[in-house]
């Protein structure tokens, strides 16, 4: 008996070349096109009408310095972590304070983000950035 | 003088394995990544170790580029132009949120002057967008 077709290895009639040419465009688009960043977010809440601290005695004021120095209610405070615990402190004092954070003018938001979400690790629910002066 | 005649023959078959690496790969770009439109400018946020892992939003992004240049929904816009369209953008829907994507070297004033705008265009609290720094 004789069997046709299985040994003859006839190439198909469709070209594969167009294909691959249109996947490896997709291809490109989509590794041009897509991006694999992750983003966080952080809730701050704009600054006061007048930028007191009017309507909010109890508050913890951070102000951070021109060159990035920290100073917690007045008094230094070495770096962000001795913040943090700081912070910490005040609130388990007293829970629930709205936190203010005051840069100074020239300051970088990276500087400020440092600082912001170490005194939001810390338990501080509400927090706003304000003026520094 | 004569040259070596060219090959003729035909690539051999082993183009069916490359198609499927391809095939996978543009699925995995389909599917891992996320299409973004790009942004009007060119804006690099903060790292951070912290903060909620957050989606980008379709809208209500407002964009501050390191040298205090402003933009929303697309299109740089002047400070009071901003205010304007943050206004009725805000004023359409009571539960929006705004959200801020800022440079990392955007200078505290520069933030300061667009939050008290934001604030009068009636925004209370808004997302500050950070990308988790590597480690």
């Amino acid at each position: 008996m004789h069997i046709e077709g299985s040994s003859r290895r006839r190439r198909s009639l469709v070209s594969l070349t167009p294909l691959i040419d249109v996947v490896f465009i997709l291809l490109v688009f989509f590794m041009l096109a897509t991006s694999f960043l992750d983003w966080r977010s952080i809730v701050v809440d704009v600054p006061a009408d007048g930028g007191g601290e009017a309507g909010e005695p109890t508050a913890i004021v951070v102000r951070i310095g021109a060159d990035g120095a920290l100073e917690l209610d007045g008094a230094f405070v070495r770096d962000t972590a001795a913040l943090e615990q700081a912070v910490r402190a005040e609130l388990a004092r007293e829970p629930g304070r709205l936190l203010i954070v005051r840069p100074d003018d020239s300051v970088r938001l990276q500087r400020i983000t440092q600082v912001v979400e170490r005194v939001q690790a810390a338990g501080a629910m509400r927090m706003r950035l304000d003026r520094g002066d | 003088m004569r040259l070596p005649e060219a090959p003729r023959r035909e690539p051999a078959e082993n183009i069916i394995p490359l198609i499927n690496i391809v095939f996978l790969l543009l699925i995995f770009f389909m599917l891992a990544g996320a299409l973004t439109r790009p942004d009007v400018l060119d804006v690099r946020p903060p790292e951070t170790q912290a903060g909620d892992p957050a989606e980008l939003p379709d809208e209500g992004v407002i964009l501050l580029a390191a040298d205090g240049r402003l933009a929303f929904a697309g299109r740089e816009l002047e400070p009071r132009a901003l205010e304007r369209e943050v206004a009725d953008w805000l004023a359409d829907g009571p539960e929006r949120r705004l959200t801020l994507k800022a440079d990392a070297d955007v200078a505290a004033d520069r933030l300061l002057d667009l939050l008290d705008l934001l604030r009068d265009a009636g925004a209370d609290h808004l997302m500050m967008l950070t990308n988790p720094s590597e480690r």
